[in-house]
């Protein structure tokens, strides 16, 4: 073990005098990642600065009724604080759609309110989007879109009906009052529409509002990456050192030891270089976590310590991918593949929930995924003890899978 | 004798690299093995050595089987690879550091291996910068740390100006005069002055050879 601290330290040296070279790489990245963290947080504010989708209406929209029920959706819906219905002829929406000012276009067909009065499914509304809009967004709009038509449609439907029946019964002069008492009730129903549901944000990741769940996400996407700022230290890397200290008795498994020991102090002083600009951030309310507002940079300083198990798997599973890589470039190339495709299928880089069932699995057993875990666990003050195990498996895997391609490279 | 190699064997998948390899070896002795590349004596020396595990035979050193206690290796052998087993970001002193004591380390260079070897003459160079004689005198420099009875070195001199030859020579020949034993794989002809034992390794098997400074003679046996 003597000789093990003796090579841990001759590596620690070497990692000292890699150091500031590391640091002003760190705080290169430190400032693109800062630049992501904030771009994505104001990306997520959409919702509070009231950003509305405008739709496009065309077509015959002279019906009384029709009107009423756009109307009513425009003023008394809570969909109004998402939508915008902007009534306007064919060639102005086509314009407008294709400057990109319409997020899609509503049109009505001539004839719709006749085949409503007459009970007929013939005609229906068309909902025109840009391809390439198959995202959350365009799914909400044809939930609205359902909503919209249903209102507008159901309600027509419902007066013409009830007119119908009064003319039939030789009640004629009762219907501008019953038309009336309808209206009323509709416009109740639509009123209090808001009470028909209740949204419930569950948040992501166990619970993080968006803004920490990304904020989580840029954290581990730099320690996943901060291979790459860290490879000098597998520069002139030499089997006949290996073959050395294996003949003085240090062996594959104490040698990776001391050299990851060592990698991982370069890591560490990463995360630490990336801390002083967060917390920074936070502390000046530059960056707004919902979690922690109002709190300054504490709760993150608090949560700091729950990263360092991630970056000592993350520090593991970087050394592992330089000892498995021939040559330092394809150390390199090794660690940008595998780094952005575990972050990617981890949710690094957009919430894993919107993930198909397999590919979310696989995010989640992911090394990435248990830190993601695990972090997002810390974050919220509570590490479960299967999101400890995973990490240190991991990290043990990776250990062990370094020391064996030691071996290998030793010829053994 | 003190070492005797019995039957050493390796082999990498099906290819035998070594199939029955003896000999034997005196205390002061200075043995060459001679062949050419890819013959197997890098891994004979790193079988040796203990860095590679052979498929079977012995290695007795005073009656003990370092095949069999490989933890006693690093005591009595000292190993120097064809590469440098060297940091390139440290210093000789640094590199030094990792295998000697701070006390040890200056005694030795005021009046032992490593004064012999000139290593107190670049100890604040870091080893990028280094010669390949620097190198190398530092590699066998770290290697005899234990005082090793046997010194095994995986061609010495490959390489290097004849003032570094010269040097590592001189420091070999002090080291056998002492009672150890040299084992060296080399090319070079000038190294068997040193040698007063000579083998060939020739498709698994090794040779005695008496070489007589017929170099071309050598060269057809190889």
């Amino acid at each position: 073990m003597k000789r093990t601290a003796a090579y841990f330290l001759a590596q620690l040296k070497r990692a000292a005098r890699l150091l500031p070279g590391q640091i002003l790489a760190d705080i290169a990245v430190c400032f693109c990642a800062g630049a992501l963290v904030c771009l994505l947080i104001a990306q997520g504010a959409f919702a509070a600065e009231g950003t509305r989708y405008r739709i496009g209406m065309v077509g015959n929209l002279s019906d009384s009724y029709l009107g009423f029920g756009i109307a009513a959706v425009q003023e008394m819906d809570d969909s109004r604080f998402m939508i915008e219905l902007v009534p306007m002829s064919e060639q102005e929406a086509d314009e407008a759609f294709r400057r990109g000012e319409l997020y899609a276009v509503m049109r009505v067909p001539e004839g719709l309110m006749e085949s409503i009065v007459y009970g007929k499914n013939d005609k229906f509304v068309t909902y025109t989007a840009m391809q390439g809009q198959q995202g959350l967004g365009t799914m909400v709009m044809g939930e609205i879109t359902d909503v919209a038509s249903m209102l507008v449609t159901c309600s027509q439907s419902a007066i013409y009906a009830m007119q119908r029946v009064l003319s039939e019964q030789g009640r004629g002069d009762e219907i501008g009052w019953e038309t009336d008492k309808l209206n009323l009730a509709l416009i109740q129903m639509v009123l209090s529409r808001g009470e028909f549901g209740e949204v419930e944000v569950l948040g992501y990741g166990d619970g993080l509002s968006l803004e920490l769940y990304y904020f989580c996400g840029a954290v581990l996407l730099f320690l996943l990456l901060s291979g790459l700022l860290n490879s000098a230290l597998f520069v002139h890397r030499k089997i006949a050192l290996y073959s050395f200290l294996k003949a003085r008795g240090v062996g594959a498994f104490r040698q990776v030891l001391g050299e990851y020991l060592a990698y991982l102090l370069l890591v560490l002083a990463g995360l630490l270089t990336l801390c002083l600009p967060l917390g920074f951030g936070l502390a000046r309310g530059l960056l707004a976590i919902p979690e922690w507002e109002g709190m300054g940079a504490a709760p993150f300083f608090a949560f700091l310590p729950a990263l360092f198990p991630v970056a000592a798997m993350f520090a593991a599973l970087q050394f592992f991918l330089f000892e498995a890589a021939d040559g330092i470039v394809n150390g390199i190339l090794l660690q940008l593949i595998c780094g952005i495709g575990m972050g990617y299928l981890s949710g690094y880089f957009y919430p894993s929930a919107f993930f198909p069932e397999t590919m979310r699995a696989l995010g989640d057993f992911l090394p990435s995924g248990a830190a993601a875990r695990f972090a997002q666990a810390g974050a919220l003050g509570k590490i479960p003890a299967a999101a400890w195990a995973a990490v240190f498996v991991w990290l043990g895997v990776f250990m062990l899978l370094a020391a064996l391609f030691r071996k290998r490279r030793m010829g053994r | 004798m003190q070492i005797a190699v019995a039957g050493i064997k390796k082999a990498y998948a099906r290819k035998k690299v070594l199939t029955d390899i003896s000999f034997s070896m005196g205390a002061g002795s200075c043995a060459a093995i001679l062949g050419s590349n890819g013959s197997g004596k890098s891994t004979l020396l790193s079988i040796l050595a203990g860095v590679r595990r052979a498929d079977g035979g012995s290695f007795l050193y005073r009656d003990i089987d370092l095949l069999r206690e490989p933890g006693l290796i690093p005591k009595v052998l000292g190993y120097v690879p064809q590469g440098d087993p060297l940091m390139e970001e440290l210093s000789a002193w640094d590199n030094l550091r990792m295998w000697y004591d701070r006390k040890t380390l200056e005694r030795e260079l005021a009046e032992g291996a490593l004064g012999l070897l000139g290593i107190d003459s670049f100890l604040k160079t870091t080893v990028r910068r280094m010669s390949g004689g620097m190198r190398k005198r530092l590699s066998i420099g770290c290697a005899v740390v234990s005082h090793p009875g046997i010194l095994v070195l995986d061609e010495p001199s490959a390489a290097l100006d004849p003032v570094c030859k010269e040097k590592i020579r001189n420091y070999l020949d002090v080291y056998r005069k002492e009672g150890g034993i040299v084992l060296m794989a080399t090319h070079d002809a000038q190294d068997l002055e040193l040698c007063n034992e000579c083998y060939i390794l020739k498709d698994g098997i090794l040779y005695p050879w008496q070489y007589d400074g017929d170099f071309h003679r050598l060269a057809e046996a190889l």
